[in-house]
């Protein structure tokens, strides 16, 4: 896809990047949780806020360098996978899928709270549901939002704003008119330190919501400026309102009557604000924890997908809707999970520290996956944000550890806990908090899944080792010898491919020159899971079958002979990784000889080998009549860069096979040269003669035949049906734009029947950063 | 100067299985030439439903299908919160004669709800729009 093209694709600008984090996080926070928090903590739980927005700023500014770097779905689960491995990419994935399902529950919960009881001051039969009629509610709401979602009912970006906007009004408002009424702050920390501590683990869930940001990255505009700055700011303004809010809480009504408020803002803004200001704060309560839900439930679908994938999760769950278009199955599931979660009344302040809790654990390994890419390959990746260097061992560091500590106070209490077993009695000195326990269960059951259901399936690798020892390991075998990669795909034009690749090894040193045949299975696409199941037996069988195959022809050609089984993403760039390992020296393709549509010039596999190949490239159209590959070769005798290399070629076949011949063809155009007074046929001549000492194949017997004529590309395709084989060089050099070989090898190789070699030399033109990047990351 | 009602078609496709079956029936009809087009529906605004990336891969599955029948094909891809004014944009960008595509039928909710698009896209186009049959004449 062009350019241009992908940035037609992303249409949040930083406004809007700003109100979706925003929008979750003050969302249901800032109304429920002054309640839970002022209970714990009294007023001290505004350093609780606080505190949580420095490790979430810490966290904001790693996950923007990672997702400026790699913009791609999933947010933290992809650069948690594709850095540390699947094994803690199962973790991370399950993790945030239920963080997002606790946070949606506790979010629609919030929601019941301020409608029933909230509003039920206002509106009659809305009161007096009591609990029972809050889960109704939450569990009506989270059903509708997850049709909405699932139906694909849209809504507006211009809407979002407004609501965001003037939820962030309204609290300006009750700040700045709570803080004139002058609240009176009583015993600033009543429970002590350790419960302001355990209070950020609570508060923490509200700060979850810069996440969506990333999930979205591959939406941004100008995501290098727009997207960090999203998140700080996201980050920051919330945490200013919380403390503030948690001032003006705290200093206008008692804790107890904080604590058993169901609408601890409404209750607070009655105070200063009379019930107008009470009812305003009520209805932004409503309509903000319905947004914080919205985004929750589609960025877990977010994540369903890309770890689908990454093959940790099936791809079943990544069916998209034929009409809705919209990933049903992983909206489905979430929105049943939270409303399980609803129905079973886990209880709103336990549902906020699980979700807080699954995201801690995201965030500390964010941080370290900052440090392992970095480290593993600078090269390749190329954040257009950076944390500022002077910060930058720091922030990640630091970062871990907050989140480490947060969690570990929040799972455990402090309280001796004593095991008695018959005689023995076990004393720890803390017990797990529910919280703890919950949090930990759902951490080995990622683990477990990793085990028993990701391990063998996951596509990405860890680059762990690679940022332990950066240095790329030395090539431990194909120092000094002449490596041909052949993928192979077709059991019909195996046998050729490889006698040509094997040709072409021969040439070189007889001894230790080797053939690697390579079978890519690419992941099919979403189909349904008892399709893809047979689907991958008969091609892992069919997959075997080849590469034996491989085995009986090389034995016959007498040629080593190592096959590489190998799935894959993309058969292409599985094809340049094998080439980058094997250190090859030559790569050759069969190609069908017709060529691709717009986006790929010959074919989604040719186009980025022969595109990108650091080696020699061959490309071979076998053709339906004649000897392939052998009989009369003809070589095109062009002055292109690459003509040498196609003589070179057809040389190394003439050399392995019987009775073959070889000829060089140059077309000249009648007219006469400008300078020198010379005849077509003696420039022929000297065109011919230069490009054989070039290909170094002066000394062999080749024939010579020169054409005089006005159209060449027409008198080189009538020659060519005069010949078995036709080997032509790249006309173009560099990476790939309109033709991968120049547009007339392409034509020769698409119009003439018989087979047709195309060659080119080592691809030298320095690959864009970007390029590198997606290569590095497509596997 | 009257000019040819099926010179030159634009193909609007929604998925892979949508896209095999409008090449079928396309197939059995005279056209000169056909660009394939696919709209990704953007939120403008609020995150998207579904994922880019998964989005341009149901793209370039479509369009994959579409291949396997008429391989003779241009393709597009637009990214529009709009569907029909996305595919009447197309139209007139590559200059099209005409729009065809294949209605696919539906209850009145799901109309209701993903919006009648056939009916927008008869009523908004300013270009001639022919409706495919449902069902290729052969079978």
């Amino acid at each position: 896809m062009s350019e241009t093209e992908q940035e037609l694709a992303r249409d949040l600008g930083f406004l809007e990047a700003y109100t979706i984090g925003l929008g979750t996080m003050i969302g249901a926070g800032i109304f429920v949780l002054p309640s839970i928090a002022a209970e714990q903590a009294g007023p001290g739980s505004m350093i609780s806020f606080f505190a949580g927005g420095l490790v979430s700023l810490l966290a904001a500014l790693s996950l923007s360098e990672l997702a400026t770097g790699m913009p791609k779905a999933g947010g933290s689960y992809y650069y948690v996978n594709r850095a540390l491995g699947p094994f803690f990419g199962s973790i991370v994935g399950w993790g945030m899928w239920a963080g997002l399902t606790f946070a949606s529950a506790f979010y629609m919960i919030g929601f019941g709270q301020y409608l029933l009881p909230g509003l039920g001051q206002y509106i009659g039969f809305l009161a007096g549901w009591g609990q029972i009629g809050i889960t109704v509610a939450a569990l009506a709401m989270a059903a509708l939002l997850t049709a909405v979602n699932y139906y694909g009912v849209k809504e507006t970006g211009s809407l979002q704003n407004v609501i965001v906007l003037t939820l962030v009004g309204l609290i300006i408002a009750f700040l700045a008119i709570g803080i004139i009424s002058g609240p009176t702050i009583g015993e600033f920390n009543p429970e002590g330190w350790p419960a302001v501590a355990a209070t950020i683990g609570t508060v923490y869930v509200t700060f979850i919501g810069f996440e969506v940001i990333a999930t979205s990255a591959e939406e941004i505009k100008n995501p290098s400026r727009n997207l960090p700055l999203a998140m700080i700011a996201s980050v920051v303004t919330p945490t200013l309102m919380y403390v503030g809010v948690m001032f003006v809480s705290t200093g206008t009504l008692s804790i107890e009557a904080l604590a058993s408020s169901e609408v601890p803002v409404a209750d607070v803004a009655t105070e200063f604000m009379g019930s107008l200001g009470a009812l305003a704060m009520i209805v932004g309560a409503v309509l903000a924890t319905v947004s914080s839900a919205n985004a929750s439930i589609l960025s877990a679908a977010r994540v369903n997908f890309a770890m689908g994938r990454d093959r940790i999760l099936i791809n079943w769950l990544n069916e998209v809707h034929s009409r809705f278009r919209t990933p049903y199955r992983a909206i489905s599931a979430t929105g049943i999970i939270t409303l399980v979660l609803i129905a079973i009344g886990v209880g709103i302040g336990t549902l906020a520290e699980v979700a807080s809790f699954m995201y801690l654990v995201t965030y500390a390994l964010v941080h370290v996956t900052i440090v392992v890419l970095r480290r593993a390959n600078p090269e390749a990746y190329e954040p257009a944000f950076q944390i500022p260097s002077i910060l930058y061992p720091f922030v990640p560091i630091v970062g871990m550890l907050a989140c480490l500590a947060v969690l570990f106070q929040m799972s455990v209490e402090f309280v001796p806990a004593v095991l008695t077993v018959g005689p023995v009695e076990l004393a720890a000195p803390a017990t797990p908090t529910p919280v703890g326990a919950i949090g930990t269960v759902l951490v080995v059951f990622g683990i477990g899944w990793y085990y028993l259901y990701a391990r063998d399936r996951a596509l990405s690798e860890s680059l762990v080792g690679e940022a332990i020892a950066p240095e790329p390991t030395a090539m431990a075998n194909g120092e000094g010898r002449y490596r041909v990669v052949v993928p192979v795909a077709n059991p019909e034009t195996e046998q050729d491919l490889l006698r040509m690749a094997a040709a072409s090894a021969h040439a070189h040193e007889d001894e230790t020159a080797e053939v690697i045949a390579v079978n890519v299975i690419e992941v099919p696409r979403q189909t349904s899971l008892s399709q893809d199941l047979e689907f991958e037996e008969e091609r892992v069988k069919r997959q075997q079958e080849l590469l034996d195959s491989a085995r009986d022809i090389a034995a016959d050609l007498d040629i080593g002979l190592q096959t590489r089984a190998i799935v894959g993403r993309h058969a292409g760039s599985v094809i340049l990784n094998v080439i980058e390992e094997e250190n090859a020296d030559h790569v050759l393709l069969g190609w069908q000889g017709t060529r691709s549509r717009r986006e790929h010039v010959l074919g989604s596999t040719i186009d980025p080998v022969i595109g990108r190949a650091p080696c020699d490239a061959t490309l071979v159209k076998l053709g339906s009549t004649g000897e392939r590959g052998e009989g009369d070769i003809m070589v095109l005798a062009g002055e292109g860069p690459h003509a040498p290399v196609a003589a070179r070629r057809a040389a190394e076949f003439l050399t392995a096979a019987d009775g073959a011949s070889l000829t060089l063809l140059n077309v000249q155009s009648p007219e006469p040269d400008t300078d020198e007074q010379r005849s077509p046929t003696e420039r022929g001549d000297a065109v011919i003669e230069e490009l054989a000492e070039r290909a170094g194949i002066q000394y062999m017997t080749y024939e010579t035949e020169i054409r005089v004529a006005e159209d060449i590309e027409q008198t080189i395709l009538d020659a060519a049906e005069d010949y078995d084989t036709i080997c032509v060089g790249a006309t173009r050099s560099g990476a790939i734009s309109q033709a991968v070989f120049g547009s007339l090898p392409e034509t020769v190789g698409e119009e003439v029947d018989t087979t047709v070699v195309m060659a080119r030399g080592p691809e030298e033109s320095a690959m864009s950063i970007r390029e590198a990047l997606l290569r590095r990351l497509e596997v | 100067m009257s000019r040819s009602l099926t010179g030159h078609l634009v193909v609007p496709v929604a998925n892979e299985e949508d896209a095999r079956a409008t090449a079928q029936i396309l197939d059995e009809y005279d056209y000169d030439e056909v660009t394939v087009v696919h709209v990704v529906e953007k939120g403008d605004g609020v995150p998207d439903k579904l994922s880019l990336e998964q989005a341009e891969k149901r793209a370039s599955e479509a369009f994959d299908a579409f291949r396997g029948v008429i391989p003779e094909n241009e393709t597009e891809i637009a990214y529009s919160r709009n569907v029909v004014s996305a595919i009447i944009d197309v139209a007139t960008d590559v200059g099209a004669a005409a729009i065809a595509f294949r209605p696919r039928g539906g209850n009145r909710l799901v109309q209701f709800l993903s919006g009648d698009t056939a009916l927008k896209l008869v009523t908004k186009a300013d270009r001639p729009v022919i409706a495919l049959p449902e069902e290729s004449e052969d079978e």
